[in-house]
């Protein structure tokens, strides 16, 4: 950790010698390490001290943006140069309001010492544990243990200093057995709050539940999807549908449908960055305070997120969504996304089934198909099971579907009372806060091997 | 650079590591991307560090730091030799390492215009103009246009003796025009989707690439889409354009034939592979036309170096002959396990990163046709154009893809256009009911710059030399 005061000390240092109109500077540092076993072993175990520090420059209304992983002052000096030069090639970005002022920000805890001192033997200590576990039963397993602490600093020209320490924990576990496997995942900025053994036991339970699985037809079937499943799919809704490009570029299923009613009644999708059950995050990297975002509510299309240029070319204030410099290209996205939940339990869900089918989780999502339409692909993973009067009879070998998100959620059946925090699963930052769904129709269109 | 790096191996080795390789790494990139005529992303980034492996009692441990100080170097030296210890605490079967030559050497790729030497105000330019042109009709709601450079500086020294230095440059561009008439909503790319082509060659690359010549066709092609009719639903014969065999190649040849996943060492993230040991050497992959070869070697390709990131030279080596699964892709640690040493396939995507087994450029061999007579010898079928949507399940198996563009194919001729086509299939499947591969004329090789694997997640640039293929009986539509 650099520290807040240091960071700004240097910042203002560097920015007093700026020759630009106005001169940004956001710092993001880490330490992290990742312990990752595969047939009951640690085969990776990795450790990295990085951080980016990105200018972004002011010309009029020219961007220049610039970036280096060295704190030395000579190369923020270089970087920042680099940063001009750049913004003296530009063009005017018309829709460029300026950089932003200072703004109250709440105050919440990020960061947990006993996170950020988590080393790689007490990682050892909690993966052992998992081996020990599935091997009463017999199961290999294989998945990923991270710890990491960091610090996140956004500076400009025009007062905005904000700075937040953060911790992240997170584990992922498949347990195997020759024909069948299962899944859990666990996420907090708090270490402890991850119970690698409880953890361990629901892979392990899944993989058992599912044992030589049979062949189910592709059809249109009832499914109860869990948590991590849910997550899989809003996490691609997210991708195509939230964020303010894909509204803009009329890629979105929200960018004709706002007020238009495109789900159930019972689902609302919203982000709150200000929630501390999830991976809060008070303000967004350029420096402007989170806002609660509904997507959709109760049903119907309300909104996306928006960063000040995205927002300023359709007229509204940021959100407080914007990504750093660089990624301004992609427009703003929602990192911390909540599914509102019901009041139908997992249990319940089963038990009301006559016929259907129950999804732990999906692998390889692509919803580039037909975007506005929300059309997704994917395979079923790591626990796929038939559900046959109001019991599950067994495992079945894995699914595709191909199916529009808007009509099958717009079959909600149940909605689960908890939530659980999926982390996503392409990117490290992220999460998505996803109850359990029950569906009354959900498309599997092609089936696998196993 | 090398001395800071053997002082920390030296140090290594009184610890009584059994191997430990460390690697300085550092990349500059330049990204400019236009959409609809302003320059939203013009950056550049130097990032640089040093990443340090060490195999203790049989047992990896991996750190790394953004500092080139002999001090942090030494530093992170002794925490992965004490993640290396934390991970002993697990050890079944101790790791060991194929034998390689300790190589000293100086590799560069071939590069004729240093793309960071051509000045920004060109590179933005030609993008501006290819964007105004996509954009130059109403019904174009988006116009893209992209290109990226790499300049990366590696050296490589293990306690074996190996010093290896490579400078390699990476160009690479692309556009996109999204079409809308107030219902529908369509794509049209080129010369590829997802931020076009890519090479491991200078800004000549980019000069040959005939960007303006193929814009007006592009952003025509997007409008007509909005009008297409659908993909149908059906069972028929299909003939798939280069460089979305590009990516069927990667999908289920390549990332199948990775030995780690293979012995179940990616499982948490990407999945396995059906084309397991046992199968080697008698796995009927596809039909006896199909060749494919990872050959690392390829003047100018995206997936070419000198050296893996285990000092391991780049080469050529089969996958698939004749139809029969021959071959993997292989690191030191996983090819004594079939009996062989590594064919140098090991890359991580930056000094932070651990390397893993890598797709290099993973090449379907041409074969005779003209795809002109391709065409004509199809009586009824669907011609697929350049990816759109990729999925398939974690071992590789059961596929679905989707691409941009598609045409109708009667009685021997192209026809009608379809929108959103997709095509689904099983691997072995649909490998063996290829029957036709055109010739070296249509064949090219296609830099993939954004193939994701690991935990943390890794973006390797890889590449597939491929031409247009017939595949027969396919399963077609299934997009609604």
């Amino acid at each position: 950790m650099i520290g807040k005061e240091k960071l700004f000390e240097l910042f203002e240092k560097v920015a007093k010698s700026s020759k630009a109109d106005e001169t940004e500077i956001v710092y993001i540092g880490s330490n992290f390490g990742l312990t990752r076993f595969a047939n009951s072993i640690i085969h990776q175990n990795v450790n990295e001290a990085n951080c980016k520090i990105l200018f972004r420059t002011i010309l009029g209304k020219k961007i220049g943006v610039a970036s280096t992983n060295s704190l030395s002052y000579a190369d923020l000096k270089a970087t920042l140069s680099n940063s001009i030069e750049i913004a003296k090639y530009q063009k005017d970005n018309k829709h460029f309001p300026g950089l932003p002022g200072p703004e109250k920000y709440a105050e919440i805890n990020t960061y947990f010492e006993s996170t950020a001192a988590y080393s790689p033997k007490d990682r050892a200590r909690q993966v052992k544990k998992i081996f020990i576990r599935a091997n009463k039963r017999k199961f290999l397993t294989a998945g990923a243990f991270a710890t990491g602490d960091g610090e996140i600093a956004v500076f400009n020209t025009k007062g905005v200093s904000c700075y937040q320490t953060v911790t992240n924990a997170s584990v992922n576990i498949i347990a195997m057995s020759g024909t069948s496997s299962g899944y859990s995942v666990g996420l907090s900025r708090k270490v402890e709050d991850i119970d690698a053994v409880a953890l361990a036991d629901i892979a392990v339970e899944k993989a058992y539940l599912g044992k030589r699985p049979k062949p189910l037809e592709a059809g249109d079937y009832e499914v109860i999807l869990e948590p991590a499943a849910v997550a899989a799919l809003i996490e691609w809704v997210n991708y195509i549908g939230f964020g303010s490009k894909a509204y803009i570029d009329k890629t979105s299923f929200l960018s004709d449908n706002i007020g238009k009613k495109v789900m159930a009644d019972p689902v609302t999708i919203y982000d709150d960055g200000l929630d501390q059950s999830a991976i809060s995050m008070p303000f967004d990297f350029e420096g402007v305070p989170k806002k609660k975002v509904y997507f959709i509510e109760k049903g119907i299309g309300k909104g996306v997120v928006f960063d000040r240029i995205t927002g300023n070319r359709e007229g509204v204030p940021s959100t407080g969504h914007g990504l750093t410099a660089s990624d301004h290209g992609q427009g703003a996205i929602p990192l911390n996304i909540f599914i509102e939940t019901g009041n139908k339990s997992l249990a319940e869900m089963i038990a009301s089934v006559k016929r259907g089918v129950l999804v732990t989780r999906f692998h390889y999502i692509n919803g580039f198909i037909d975007t506005p339409k929300l059309v997704l692909t994917g395979m079923t993973r790591d626990g796929t099971y038939l559900i046959e009067d109001g019991q599950i009879k067994h495992g079945v070998k894995n699914l595709r579907f191909t199916d529009s998100m808007l009509r099958a959620f717009s079959t909600v059946k149940g909605i689960s009372p908890e939530r659980q925090l999926i982390p996503s699963w392409w990117d490290s930052v992220g999460c998505i806060a996803a109850p359990a769904f029950h569906l009354g129709a959900f498309k599997f269109t092609g089936t696998t091997d196993f | 650079m090398k001395d800071k790096l053997n002082n920390a191996l030296d140090w290594l080795k009184e610890k009584k590591v059994d191997y430990a390789d460390a690697r300085f790494v550092r990349i500059e990139s330049e990204a400019i991307r236009v959409t609809d005529g302003i320059v939203d992303t013009l950056t550049k980034d130097v990032n640089v560090g040093v990443g340090i492996r060490v195999l203790y009692n049989g047992a990896w441990g991996f750190a790394a730091v953004a500092s080139v100080k002999e001090a942090d170097i030494k530093k992170t030296a002794n925490k992965a030799l004490q993640t290396a210890r934390a991970s002993a605490t697990t050890v079944k079967e101790k790791a060991k390492l194929a034998e390689v030559k300790a190589y000293k050497d100086h590799y560069k790729s071939p590069c004729e215009k240093d793309p960071f030497s051509i000045p920004v105000d060109d590179k933005v330019g030609l993008l501006m103009e290819l964007s105004d042109r996509l954009r130059s009709d109403s019904k174009i709601k988006t116009a893209e246009a992209s290109a990226d450079f790499y300049k990366t500086n590696k050296v490589f020294c293990s306690t074996e003796g190996a010093a290896i230095e490579q400078d390699i440059i990476e160009s690479g561009a692309g556009y996109t025009a999204t079409s809308y008439d107030g219902k529908e909503v369509q794509k049209r790319s080129y010369p590829n989707s997802h931020r076009g082509d890519f090479a491991t060659r200078g800004y000549e690359f980019i000069e040959e690439m005939k960007l303006l010549d193929n814009v007006d066709r592009t952003r025509e092609e997007a409008i007509q889409l909005l009008t297409a009719d659908d993909c149908p639903d059906a069972e028929t014969d299909i003939i798939i354009c280069g460089s979305q065999m590009a990516l069927q190649v990667h999908e289920s040849c390549g990332h199948p034939s990775e030995l780690d996943r293979v012995l179940g060492t990616e499982i948490s993230l990407a999945g396995g592979s059906f084309m397991q040991i046992d199968g080697l050497n008698k796995l009927k992959y596809g039909s006896d036309i199909v060749n494919i070869f990872a050959d690392a070697t390829i003047p100018g390709a995206l997936g070419s170096f000198g050296y893996d990131d285990e000092g391991v030279k780049a080469q050529r080596a089969p996958i698939i002959q004749n139809g029969l699964h021959v071959g993997y892709l292989t690191s030191r640690e996983t090819a004594p396990i079939i009996g062989q040493t590594s064919n140098g396939t090991m890359r991580a995507d930056g000094w932070n990163r651990l390397p893993l087994i890598r797709m290099t450029n993973i090449n379907l061999e041409p074969g005779e046709w003209k795809l002109e007579d391709l065409i004509a010898d199809t009586r009824d079928g669907i011609f697929f154009d350049m990816n759109k949507v990729w999925s398939i399940d974690d071992k590789r198996l059961n596929f679905q893809f989707g691409v941009e563009c598609a045409w109708e194919i009667k009685s021997g001729k192209l026809g009608r256009m379809f929108k959103n086509p997709l095509y689904t299939g099983m691997t072995p499947k649909f490998w063996n009911s290829c029957d036709a591969i055109c010739n070296r004329n249509y064949w090219h090789i296609w830099g993939v710059p954004n193939c994701g694997k690991g935990e943390p997640m890794q973006t390797a640039r890889v590449a597939h030399g491929a031409a247009p293929a017939r595949f027969r009986k396919v399963k077609v539509g299934v997009s609604k």
